[in-house]
């Protein structure tokens, strides 16, 4: 159900209390009237969305009359001035591809006696005063993951939000109708019901029939809730999330798990959780200010002020010739950037008009460049200064929502259920995508694959241990050979010592995904690249079938290097050319664009980041010593001994911690 | 290196390896890596015999360095740091254990394949206990 409406006064607080104090009515109906298990399932749902949301408005009307009470109250006289009264803007927080996968034990895979042992499963989300569930989906052992396809938005939060999410769960087998409900089930909802339900204020809504504890020790029910016989849903794991886990990207969050096995509604979480978390906060997306202003240029002519409409919104200052421009969606006439790293301030009264300027100073490339801005009258220029003011107080406080705007999908009306079941796991998973076709994309792996293979047959390397992964070879434009960067080596074309690798092919190749190692390093490490400036880039297509951990498929074709190919490489690089300095990876060449510092890795998608990090870091050596199957991401041996930076050696070294099919090497 | 059993007490012909540390702008190195550790995958160590074991080996000898220069050899297994057992260790921690940075010198007791032979040649069967 996805009944949301703004926050507003007291009245409609109360419509809505009304409004869905009916919806529950209608789901107790249904659910004591319908026959078939699904329905009954999806009515228990509904009557426990409805709950919650009760609960939530009445908490609400409750604060809203306390906080009036307060009002009357004198305010203390320590109370700071203006920038107390100052609030971050609000803005739209979207959480989507919610997934959490499975931890069946091995005994069950196999156990094919009996019934399937299936729970019927729903999240609910809440933020503020909003609060959304999503679809139902029913859980069995062959399922490893739980996966909702649901986007949910939530359109009024502020920057300190917290968004509690709680995974329900209900056992499916059983028959609900009344009296029905077998002994054994039903003491075991009684003991389990009794262990937890001090806790949960859920469990204190639904009281079962056979439970000892109706009301828990929570707080005591404004209405008397529905006791109707039917599946209830209970608890199974919850966790919290704020603003420092909102990220463009898919992340891996704890989850926090009641219940155990005895409970009919257990189910083995892994005891994490992935979604997208995603933040778009309105000083981002909404004009903060427009209005009409003189602009010149430090350094320019004096007297040239241009007139022109400026409108703040997002990280810039967009100034239009005329005002109409705005609608008519014609370009700027130019663009001042305000960020993070914008400074304004006020300067001298102008003598001639007698009104402050406004001064913006930005950082373009080494250089300053200052933007002298105008206004006809006093109050105008006033009211520019608070609007920048608040806007930088947004940024503060919305912090990595507003290095750039993060894409929303706006939930798609409902579409009918997909009629293949999910049989995704996280960690089995290997795609291919391409968008050349497929036939030519398939011959190339395999040409490339016996490529390889010759090369490393000649080199005598068959290291038992070393995964037999593929790695894609992926560049871009010409087929010469590429120009490699890393952080330290010198740019240097490949050696044509190695025909078979070096310019590859010159066509864009296809992603091909590799395993697991990269998935959880990915996801850990992901906050080490999100501070990067240029390294969001919305404008990317998000490739929704795949599992975003595993496939780092930016359209910039950046391949996730694992640590195989490192080593592979640094055996290549060790036994040809020790010394030789200037051999360079030509597998992992990041874009045609014009490379930079690992600073600005503008065209990377945020999932490879990480990957591509491991990989410059790794080929920073010139020359290298690495024992033959070294294929740890060992430091480089530089002249004679250098030790990497701790700080790329401790980052190598947890993700070479995590890839369980490494064998660990250091250098003392 | 042989004969090992988890749990057991270890009986092994070891040589004592005095390594200087050499210093490096700020960093003290011994020149030589190390693989293994007991949260490692022992079936991936080339250079030990029983594949269960899960000690400390030498992986590598920067040529000319303070390892080199003291006679440690590639595949040696590490059983002692300055008087530190390495049997039962993490990697992490053995790497610590050799890279204190108070110590100049780190003396190792290690054991290769070779020792134990030419022990065994040559006393016939027995060998002295560590």
């Amino acid at each position: 159900m996805y009944s949301s409406f703004p926050l507003l006064p007291d009245s409609d607080i109360q419509k809505k209390i009304d409004h869905e104090i009916r919806m529950r009515d209608g789901a107790c109906k249904l659910l004591a009237a319908c026959s078939q298990k699904d329905q009954a399932l999806e009515a228990s749902k509904s009557l426990q969305t409805c709950s919650t949301r009760i609960m939530a408005y009445m908490s609400e009307l409750q604060r809203m009359k306390e906080a009036q009470v307060m009002k009357k109250v004198p305010r203390r006289s320590s109370d700071a001035g203006p920038m107390d009264d100052r609030r971050p803007c609000k803005g739209k927080v979207a959480i989507s591809d919610l997934r959490i996968p499975l931890m069946w034990k091995d005994t069950e895979y196999f156990k094919n006696k009996g019934e399937l042992h299936r729970c019927a499963v729903f999240c609910l989300l809440q933020l503020g005063g909003e609060i959304f569930d999503t679809d139902m989906v029913i859980v069995d052992r062959t399922l490893t993951d739980i996966c909702f396809d649901n986007t949910i938005v939530f359109s009024e939060a502020n920057p300190g939000f917290e968004m509690r999410v709680e995974l329900y769960s209900c056992c499916s087998e059983d028959d609900y109708s009344a009296g029905n409900t077998p002994r054994k089930l039903a003491s075991k909802l009684s003991s389990s019901l009794g262990r937890s339900a001090g806790k949960k204020l859920r469990a204190a809504m639904d009281p079962g029939p056979c439970s000892p504890v109706s009301n828990g020790g929570a707080t005591p029910l404004l209405l008397p809730v529905p006791s109707v016989p039917g599946p209830k849903y209970h608890l199974l794991a919850h966790t919290t999330m704020s603003l420092t886990h909102i990220q463009d990207s898919f992340r891996t969050h704890d989850l926090t798990i009641s219940g155990n096995e005895e409970c009919s509604y257990w189910l083995p979480l892994y005891g994490s959780m992935c979604c997208r978390l995603a933040a778009q906060p309105h000083c981002m997306t909404q004009q903060m200010m427009s209005g009409c202003l003189k602009v010149k240029q430090l350094g320019g002519d004096p007297q040239s002020w241009t007139k022109v409409y400026g409108v703040l919104k997002g990280t810039s200052l967009f100034c239009y010739h005329r005002q109409e421009d705005v609608e008519a969606n014609v370009e700027p006439a130019f663009t001042i950037a305000i960020n993070k790293e914008t400074r304004i301030r006020a300067s001298e009264k102008d003598p001639q008009s007698k009104v402050q300027n406004i001064c913006i100073s930005n950082q373009y490339g080494g250089e300053e460049v200052t933007h002298t801005l105008t206004t006809d009258s006093r109050d105008d220029t006033h009211r520019w200064m608070e609007a920048f003011w608040q806007h930088f107080y947004d940024m503060s406080q919305w912090k990595q929502c507003c290095d750039d705007l993060m894409k929303i999908e706006l939930p798609s009306p409902r579409k009918p259920t997909p009629v293949t079941p999910k049989q995704g796991s996280l960690y089995h998973e290997m795609v291919i995508e391409s968008s050349d076709d497929l036939s030519s994309t398939v011959s190339d792996i395999l040409a490339r694959r016996m490529r390889e293979l010759e090369l490393r047959s000649q080199l005598g390397t068959s290291p038992t241990w070393m995964s037999s992964l593929f790695e894609e070879n992926n560049p871009k434009g010409a087929g010469r050979p590429r120009p490699c960067t890393s952080r330290f080596s010198g740019h240097s074309p490949c050696t044509p010592h190695r025909p078979p690798r070096s310019p590859a092919s010159p066509h864009r190749c296809p992603q091909l995904s590799l395993l697991s190692s990269d998935a959880s390093l990915t996801s850990d490490s992901d906050s080490h690249c999100s501070t990067s400036p240029c390294s969001h880039r919305h404008g990317w297509p998000d490739p929704s079938s795949n599992f975003s951990l595993l496939s780092s498929s930016s359209p910039s074709r950046m391949r996730p290097r694992t640590l195989s190919l490192d080593a592979k490489l640094s055996t290549l690089r060790g036994r040809g050319f020790r010394g030789g300095g200037t051999f360079q990876c030509s597998c992992q060449p990041p874009s045609s664009s014009p490379l930079t510092p690992i600073s600005s890795r503008s065209p990377l998608s945020q999932r490879s980041t990480q990957t591509t990090l491991s990989c410059s870091s790794s080929t920073s050596s010139n020359s290298s010593s690495n024992s033959e199957g070294s294929h740890s991401p060992e430091s480089s041996e530089g002249a004679p001994f250098s030790r990497p930076s701790p700080a790329r050696r401790s980052l190598r070294n947890l993700r070479a911690r995590l890839d369980p099919r490494n064998w660990l090497q250091s250098q003392v | 290196m042989s004969n090992f059993m988890p749990g057991q007490p270890l009986v092994a012909v070891v040589q004592r390896i005095e390594i200087k540390k050499l210093r490096q702008g700020e960093n003290l190195i011994l020149g030589f890596s190390i693989g293994g550790g007991i949260d490692q995958d022992p079936g991936q160590n080339p250079f030990s015999d029983d594949k269960a074991d899960k000690g400390i080996y030498v992986t590598r000898i920067t040529p000319g360095g303070p390892a080199d220069a003291a006679n440690l050899r590639m595949g040696d297994k590490i059983m002692q740091v300055n008087g530190y057992d390495m049997t039962m260790m993490t990697h992490d921690q053995a790497r610590k254990r050799l890279t204190q940075k108070k110590e100049d010198v780190v003396r190792l007791l290690v054991t290769r394949k070779s020792l134990e032979e030419a022990v065994k040649t040559s006393m016939g069967g027995c060998y002295p206990r560590q």
